[in-house]
């Protein structure tokens, strides 16, 4: 089952003689219980594919199909109505608010969810079944890297999204906190869910489905 | 680094943050133009009295008396050891004035003599020829008189040739009737010199009472005699508008404490934005003190700009209003003599910005560099957060993350708010005084020009609950001939008529006792036990033993409640009015009709201090002007304040819309943001007007009486309600520009 399709990608940033096309015509499929990796050197395009892909931010040209809707088509409502219930995000930097515990971290989607009481069930089951109960109940602040990873992971597990986007997810971490983050998201992409994770991390590249490289603005097999 | 090279670089800092620079130049322009409206309303009444009397040439005595033969007058005078210059003028009351499709029946003509005038041309040129006039600038203004123009003075017409201005009274119409100069030598064929007006100048002013008491025994003959000394002017110039006056300058001192509190605020945050730069500076080797001096150096740089802008705004806005003021009180504007307080009022504001930024700098130049490169500043909230679960709750937590920034803005607010209701109750307090007796200690509702033998009949007319008899004369302290006073007389208790607080001692029980006003018995230095002798206007002398002072506000407190026994024998012409108090429930209107059908025209009390009512309304609008500013100013700290933790949280709100939070959860995070600061505040701001900022402005207003200066019930809910719908506009307007930004964008901050 075909969950993402991008076509014809093109985003430049800058202007006039500044402007630089990072993407310049690339095309992607995701298909469920798939694991991709992108890979490319830094300022290739890869962030700013996966922001493409998830809605975060629109293409100057080509069209990105998520759940059957086309992000170009959709209103601001539309867009978060698929961040909502359809995409989650993993970020390099973690992006933990360092307020909330790391339990209050994880179930901050789960007070925008339809139902609000299932995903709070999933957060918390997410939580324990990551070994996360201590950490729950900490500040990011208190916490290691790869704890705090894990807790973005949850969190963007919480409303049970058929697509799950990981910036960088290894790229803070150390060795042994990188294995168990990539081990956790190989697992992930199984059933109707699929992952598409941009690294630079070589055993990233090994344990996924598909490794596709960025070059000149295109993606490559 | 040298100092134009630092100015250098501390442009090109400030330019790398164009927006962010402007706001903060904006904040600092804001508490620059309150603190520049405030130095101009403050100086420019302060120093209008002493300029204006100044400018005019006002004389140190005004006598009057019954009409007197020039030479007579000034054969008594020319003996007064102390006599500096004199001049001589005739005054006509109740004289037929038109211009300009304007008319009044009540005019004042004024024929001046030669020697000096007691008044200053503003405009033409004095008087010269007999068919020439000089109008007052009251009256000029309110008929648009212009010099060239002529007025006709009963059947005469005279060409205006200038405009004068004398503080020797308030302004038409603030004034009762208006007020015309022409020559002596216009009317002299008609009335030969007679005068009743002697200007008096001296040359030495210390000497005043003496001289007064020498004038006095040199008066036999002349009947009638009055003196005015510039004191007497001041005092019946402050009876029109100075309580007025004297709140606008106790809420310039307020607008002066609340600027300085936004100025340094303002300047806090600055430094705060700017923490990881000064982590950076600190880790490739500045020292503390060069972080600090950089910091003051941008400071300063933006600050003189900006507080000049701000304070020459402020300076323009108020000008009008404060010139307005000055006008009806028959004062001058400050004009470029305001320069040098509005410099100093800059010098302030950048010494002020400068110094707030130095402080927080240090601190953070002082604290270990890697803290200031994590923003180590965030305070985490305890875990058993007292915030409510939920979106709101969490913008809460965001806004007590920065428990300093947090305090400041908290702090600012509530001075705000205070001072908006503060102004508020300042506006129904004038409300009051223009149509409450009750709120100047007033008990009774009507008057009746009668004698005294009429109170029992007026007694019997239903509705009225009580009649009395009351004398009311001005005289003067015997020993202080500069010191008038008011006394008012009943012959029996007078607190069912008018019942000012006891501040001191005991109420009057026979004929030798008085109660004084704390307003004149500071300036007597008089206490309960003092023996109190006044001079009646006959030249009489009365003495009362004093058995309480009282918080009177009528007539500044200068006033001296008494039984009118030892008045009356010392002038058994002194005649007085009736006063009437109604039956509770009754009806003012059909009680004065019953009176009139009786013989008895009554007149409503009111309770202004002045005797124009629409002056009092002006100001009480303007006052409503300055606290809708004041609001505007409660919403600039608002969204700077979200505006600050927005900027720094632009990737939470990222990772909040990444998650799906869509332009509701934003706002409601943003909400909780703003709305922690105002639930702290309000309540704050209702304690600080209530305990601290309406006493003393009522104390520095007048202190020789309690002024209910509070804002009342519905005010308080309307200033906090106010303050709710601002936190949500400021989290509407900072939630705008967080909608309007690509989600990646926020992301890409950190």
């Amino acid at each position: 089952m075909r969950l993402v399709t991008a076509t014809g990608l093109v985003k430049s940033y800058g202007s006039g003689r500044a402007a630089r096309r990072v993407l310049d015509g690339a095309d992607l499929e995701v298909h469920a219980g798939e694991l991709v990796a992108i890979v490319g050197p830094s300022g290739c395009g890869k962030s700013t594919l996966l922001h493409l892909l998830g809605g975060l931010d629109l293409p100057d040209e080509g069209s990105v199909e998520l759940g059957g809707r086309r992000l170009e088509r959709e209103t601001a409502r539309g867009l978060t109505e698929l961040r909502r219930d359809y995409v989650g995000f993993v970020f390099q930097f973690f992006h933990l608010i360092p307020e909330l515990t790391g339990e209050e971290n994880v179930l901050l989607p789960a007070r925008l969810a339809a139902d609000r009481r299932a995903a709070t069930r999933r957060g918390r089951k997410l939580i324990a079944d990551l070994g996360l109960s201590e950490a729950a109940r900490r500040r990011p602040g208190e916490l290691s890297g790869g704890e705090q990873q894990r807790l973005s992971i949850a969190r963007a597990l919480v409303n049970d999204p058929r697509v799950l986007l990981a910036d960088e997810p290894t790229g803070n971490l150390d060795e042994e906190s990188g294995h168990h983050v990539l081990g956790l998201l190989r697992s992930l992409a199984s059933g109707e869910r699929a992952v598409v994770l941009v690294t630079h991390d070589a055993e990233a590249a090994r344990i996924a489905d598909r490794v596709l490289r960025v070059q000149r603005g295109r993606l490559e097999e | 680094m040298t100092l134009p090279g630092g100015l250098t670089a501390s442009v090109r800092r400030l330019r790398v943050h164009p927006g962010r620079t402007l706001i903060a130049a904006l904040g600092i322009a804001a508490a620059a133009a309150m603190l520049g409206a405030a130095v101009t309303v403050a100086y420019g009444l302060h120093t209008g009295f002493d300029r204006s009397a100044r400018r005019a040439d006002l004389p140190d005595v005004i006598a009057r008396f019954d009409d007197q033969p020039q030479q007579r007058v000034d054969a008594r005078l020319r003996t007064l050891p102390n006599l500096r210059a004199r001049s001589y003028r005739r005054e006509f009351t109740g004289v037929p004035l038109d211009a300009n499709g304007h008319a009044s029946q009540n005019g004042v003509l004024q024929a001046v003599g030669g020697g000096r005038r007691g008044y200053a041309i503003v405009a033409g040129r004095d008087l010269r020829r007999p068919d020439e006039a000089v109008g007052e600038r009251g009256v000029a203004r309110e008929w648009n008189i212009s010099v060239g123009q002529r007025i006709g003075i009963g059947n005469a017409r005279l060409r205006v040739v200038g405009v004068a201005v004398s503080p020797d009274n308030v302004a038409f119409p603030l004034a009762k009737g208006p007020r015309v100069y022409v020559s002596q030598s216009a009317l002299s064929p008609r009335i030969g010199t007679r005068v009743n007006i002697a200007l008096i100048w001296l040359n030495d002013p210390s000497l005043l009472d003496q001289t007064l008491t020498q004038a006095r025994a040199a008066s036999f003959g002349v009947g009638g005699l009055r003196f005015l000394t510039r004191a007497g002017v001041r005092t019946t110039i402050d009876q029109a508008a100075g309580i007025v006056i004297a709140l606008l300058v106790a809420f310039s001192v307020v607008a002066l404490c609340s600027a300085g509190v936004m100025l340094m605020a303002s300047a806090q945050a600055e430094v705060e934005r700017r923490l990881q730069g000064i982590g950076v500076m600190r880790a490739i080797g500045f020292s503390p003190r060069a972080v600090v001096g950089q910091h003051v150096l941008d400071a300063g740089v933006l600050a003189l700009p900006a507080g000049a802008a701000g304070i020459a705004a402020g300076a323009l806005v108020a000008s009008r209003p404060s010139a307005n003021l000055l006008e009806s009180i028959n004062e001058l504007p400050p004009g470029a003599a305001l320069l040098g307080p509005l410099a100093l009022a800059l010098l302030l504001v950048v010494l002020l910005v400068a110094g707030s930024a130095a402080l927080p700098a240090w601190r953070a130049a002082r604290r270990p560099v890697v803290s200031v490169l994590r923003r180590g500043e965030l305070a985490p909230v305890s875990r058993a957060s007292r915030f409510p679960a939920g979106f709101l709750g969490m913008g809460m937590r965001l806004t007590a993350a920065r428990r300093g920034r947090a305090f400041a803005t908290v702090a600012v607010l509530t001075i705000s708010a205070a001072v908006v209701l503060a102004m508020l109750g300042m506006a129904t307090l004038l409300n009051g005084l223009r149509n409450d007796p009750g709120l100047v200690g007033k008990r009774y509702q009507l008057t009746v020009n009668a004698p005294a033998s009429e109170v029992a009949a007026i007694r019997r007319v239903p509705g009225v609950q009580a009649a009395a008899p009351r004398y009311v004369l001005f005289a003067a302290d015997s020993f202080l001939l500069g010191e008038s006073l008011k006394v008012v007389a009943y012959p029996g208790d007078h607190t069912p008529f008018e019942d000012p607080p006891l501040a001191s001692g005991r109420r009057l029980r026979s004929n030798g006792e008085a109660e004084v006003g704390t307003g004149i018995a500071d300036a007597l230095g008089v206490r309960p036990g003092s023996e109190l002798a006044i001079e009646l206007p006959s030249g009489r002398e009365v003495r009362f033993r004093v058995t309480g002072l009282v918080r009177a506000f009528d007539n500044d407190g200068r006033v001296v409640y008494t039984r009118p026994a030892r008045l009356l024998a010392a002038d058994p012409s002194l005649t007085g009015e009736i006063a009437v108090k109604l039956a509770p429930g009754a009806d003012q209107r059909a009680v004065a009709r019953r009176l009139f059908a009786g013989g008895h025209p009554a007149q409503r009390i009111t309770g202004g201090t002045t005797r124009n009512a629409s002056f009092l309304s002006v100001l009480a609008a303007l006052l409503r002007a300055v606290a809708l500013v004041d609001g505007l100013v409660c919403l600039y700290i608002l969204v700077q304040a979200l505006a600050l933790t927005a900027r720094e949280r632009r990737s939470t709100i990222a990772v909040l819309r990444a998650s799906g939070a869509g332009r509701r959860e934003v706002l409601l995070v943003l909400a909780g943001a703003a709305l922690v600061v105002v639930l702290a505040a309000a309540p704050a701001a209702v304690l600080l007007e209530l305990a601290v900022l309406g006493p003393a402005v009522s104390h520095l207003a007048a202190s020789y009486v309690s002024l209910p200066l509070h804002a009342r019930a519905g005010q308080v809910a309307i200033v906090v309600g106010a303050l709710l719908v601002l936190a949500v506009a400021a989290a509407a307007l900072a939630g705008r520009r967080l909608q309007r930004e690509p989600v990646v964008a926020g992301l890409r901050s950190d």
